[in-house]
């Protein structure tokens, strides 16, 4: 399959791709745009075929084209102004097991085609997995064979994952945030009102969050900063230090952490991670690389060429681990304060 | 060594069987969280204090692992129990009602 030119084969896929990527958005009508888009995933899917990434295709007709436009068309029918008490029915349920065993099944049998644990011989032990084995002291100096693959080997991967985070974190913005000037909808009570509990009240918990919250963000920025040599990086550390953001907005207030971090600020640092993130690959271009080839910061970075890999990893999971942070207190405060961004929970 | 570990960690299993059991029979909210609260709390400091005494055989290094069980214990002592007042805090003032024997004074 790798053979194939992509140009001549999968040029018409693309336009299509794309031609039906605009219709999806362009469509009024929720049900038809569903469809499209189911049409689409299944485009996608031959199009991983083509390029012999069988694993994806198959990820993206089932979820892609399979479950996601189940899901899609099973919400546009049950969402509505009232929604009225549906009678369980039990035929219904025991044609549905029926389908959900019989798939397990068919699953379930074709499972000794699997290669035995641990096989030498099997696809993912004999391709690629050998060279990083052997090969990721030599290259970058990080016994952490995962970090290697993840921020370097793979590093356009985990480049575009950061950027997924962020895209999520703006599509949540886009749908949630409401300006409080030009919103006719008045207030819920519950961001109106102060909440009948204020843990603020309750100096066991903020104390006890005094304690933690230090030790909380020492511990993420332990975790990314140790993610070479043992389980970690950039996006547990980042989580961690969300959570310690986001434990601060539970125990004392959400205006309390919104002094320090304003709306602006968090969006800002959710770009800047990525951007570090681009700006180390663009640096390595620059330095006279491939873009994100980390050994081309050799001259500018201490130790000999392995180590300029190893301070690159480090780089790149500074930045996975900023967006991650500001991604996961952005997404809180906007569920919280109901897409004010003022006062909430 | 080992023996302890071992002895510390039943103890912390057992510990758990009873919030586990607490936590199903209980009559309501309060009791449950008390069962919860304190049962998670005491196995969780057994089975890693377990866990020290397990590690403490595995080489010149393992005084740094046991510390930071350590450090993890301490957190797990200060983290529990303040999540355990903060619900049973919220509970009381979102009205749940304490269990009364059938028949009892008031």
């Amino acid at each position: 399959m790798a053979e194939l030119p992509i140009w001549q084969y999968d040029t018409l896929f693309l336009i299509t791709v794309v031609l039906f990527g605009v219709t999806a958005l362009t469509m009024q009508n929720l049900m038809s745009a569903a469809i499209v888009f189911g049409a689409y995933s299944f485009l996608m899917c031959l199009i991983w075929t083509a390029m012999g990434a069988v694993d994806v295709a198959f990820t993206e007709a089932a979820v892609g084209a399979g479950v996601s436009t189940v899901f899609i068309v099973a919400t546009i029918y049950n969402t509505g102004a009232s929604a009225k008490p549906r009678k369980p029915r039990v035929g219904f349920k025991l044609f549905a097991g029926a389908v959900a065993v019989a798939t397990g099944a068919f699953l379930l049998s074709a499972l000794p085609d699997f290669p035995a644990w641990g096989d030498p011989q099997s696809p993912v032990n004999s391709t690629v997995a050998p060279y990083y084995i052997e090969n990721t002291i030599r290259d970058a100096h990080v016994p952490n064979i995962v970090t290697t693959v993840l921020a370097d080997y793979r590093g356009f991967d985990t480049l575009l994952e950061t950027a997924v985070v962020f895209i999520a974190c703006i599509a949540i913005y886009s749908i949630l945030r409401v300006d409080s000037a030009k919103s006719t909808v008045d207030e819920p009570d519950i961001i109106a009102a102060p909440p009948a509990y204020d843990p603020t009240d309750s100096l066991i918990i903020r104390q006890a969050s005094r304690i933690m919250v230090p030790f909380m963000q020492i511990f993420a920025l332990y975790v990314i900063a140790h993610g070479h040599y043992s389980p970690g990086g950039g996006f547990q550390g980042g989580v961690i230090l969300g959570a310690s953001v986001i434990l601060l907005c539970i125990s004392f207030d959400l205006k309390f952490v919104l002094r320090q971090w304003t709306e602006k600020k968090i969006m800002l640092l959710t770009a800047l991670g990525v951007l570090i993130y681009a700006a180390v690959g663009v640096a390595c271009m620059f330095m006279g690389g491939d873009y994100l080839n980390y050994n081309a910061l050799d001259p500018v970075l201490p130790g000999d060429m392995a180590y300029a890999r190893y301070y690159g990893i480090l780089l790149v999971e500074i930045g996975v681990g900023v967006t991650v942070m500001f991604s996961m207190i952005g997404i809180y405060i906007i569920l919280a304060s109901n897409g004010r961004f003022k006062r909430g929970l | 060594m080992e023996y302890i570990a071992y002895i510390l960690i039943v103890v912390g299993l057992v510990f758990f069987l009873g919030t586990s059991i607490g936590l199903l029979r209980f009559p309501d909210f309060y009791t449950r969280m008390h069962a919860a609260g304190k049962g998670d709390t005491l196995s969780t400091v057994l089975i890693l204090a377990g866990c020290i005494f397990a590690v403490a055989s595995q080489g010149e290094m393992s005084w740094l692992i046991g510390l930071k069980i350590l450090l993890i214990i301490n957190f797990v002592f200060i983290g529990s129990p303040t999540a355990t007042h903060a619900m049973m805090d919220a509970g009381e003032r979102a009205g749940a009602k304490p269990w009364k024997k059938k028949g009892g004074d008031k």
